[in-house]
């Protein structure tokens, strides 16, 4: 991709050439990690999550889908619900988002934390969020147990 | 990606290599219109041929070992409209020393080895 209006300069691509316009930087344009991440419910909800707090526990985030995914308060999750969802964080959801450096995940503590490319992922989310997820989202910020409806 | 496959055997050859014969120790059948998934299925699966608890499965992560996604969308993915998914067959991979089937009807086998060793 050639950014440069005029693109009859021959842009060489040997020469380091580091114009200091208005684009943003580099990492911001690599949009890979927000399709890559948002590309299953589940973990947008996790992303969403992350939205109202950075670190979260592998067993809330669990108990917090379920809730979301079958319109129950957290504290009627069963522990067969929460035990499937956290599986399939375990195995599947959370190395993704490790991944594409979206969150850091401690096995000891089985902490998930945001990472170098949760902004622009979350950036993505509440650009479309209002629109198209808002119940996802709204419910995803809500706090524990805290549900009103 | 250390996936295992298994060359140009027949998907019901319950064998990997020359050298080790396998016997099916858990299956666990996965629900494509079900609410869990595939990735699930296969951790439930292993867990029952390990004997524990199936949120005591950790290591490795299933994602570091074989591409789910792929496979779910080979055999059981969401289709172009008006279209119908017909792959048939199976696919194979190793997690520790179990080799692992999934096949496209959603059974999910786990064999364990019986004689020699793994190369």
């Amino acid at each position: 991709m050639d950014g440069e209006p005029g693109g009859d300069k021959g842009s060489t691509s040997d020469v380091p050439e580091s114009p200091e316009k208005e684009l943003p930087p580099p990492n911001f344009l690599e949009i890979e990690p927000i399709y890559e991440a948002l590309g299953h419910p589940r973990r947008r909800y996790l992303c969403y999550t992350l939205l109202k707090d950075t670190e979260w526990s592998l067993n809330d985030l669990a108990t917090k889908i379920v809730a979301w995914e079958t319109d129950v308060p957290e504290h009627a999750v069963t522990e067969d619900q929460r035990e499937e969802v956290y599986i399939s964080l375990y195995h599947a959801h959370i190395p993704k988002l490790v991944a594409e450096g979206v969150v850091t995940f401690d096995e000891g503590t089985e902490r998930v934390t945001a990472a170098e490319h949760a902004d622009q992922v979350l950036t993505a989310l509440e650009g479309m969020g209002g629109s198209l997820d808002a119940a996802q989202e709204t419910h995803a910020r809500s706090e524990m147990d805290e549900r009103e409806d | 990606m250390n996936e295992k496959t298994n060359g140009g055997t027949m998907p019901d050859d319950s064998t990997t290599g020359a050298n080790t014969k396998w016997s099916q120790v858990a299956q666990h059948h996965y629900e494509p219109d079900g609410r869990g998934e595939l990735t699930t299925a296969i951790v439930y699966a292993i867990a029952e041929a390990e004997g524990v608890s199936p949120s005591e499965v950790k290591s490795p992560p299933l994602y570091d070992t074989v591409d789910v996604p792929a496979i779910e969308n080979a055999f059981f993915g969401p289709t172009v409209v008006g279209e119908s998914r017909q792959s048939v067959g199976s696919v194979e991979f190793q997690y520790t020393e179990y080799l692992v089937k999934v096949r496209s009807d959603g059974w999910v086998q786990v064999y364990e080895p019986t004689e020699t060793v793994l190369s």
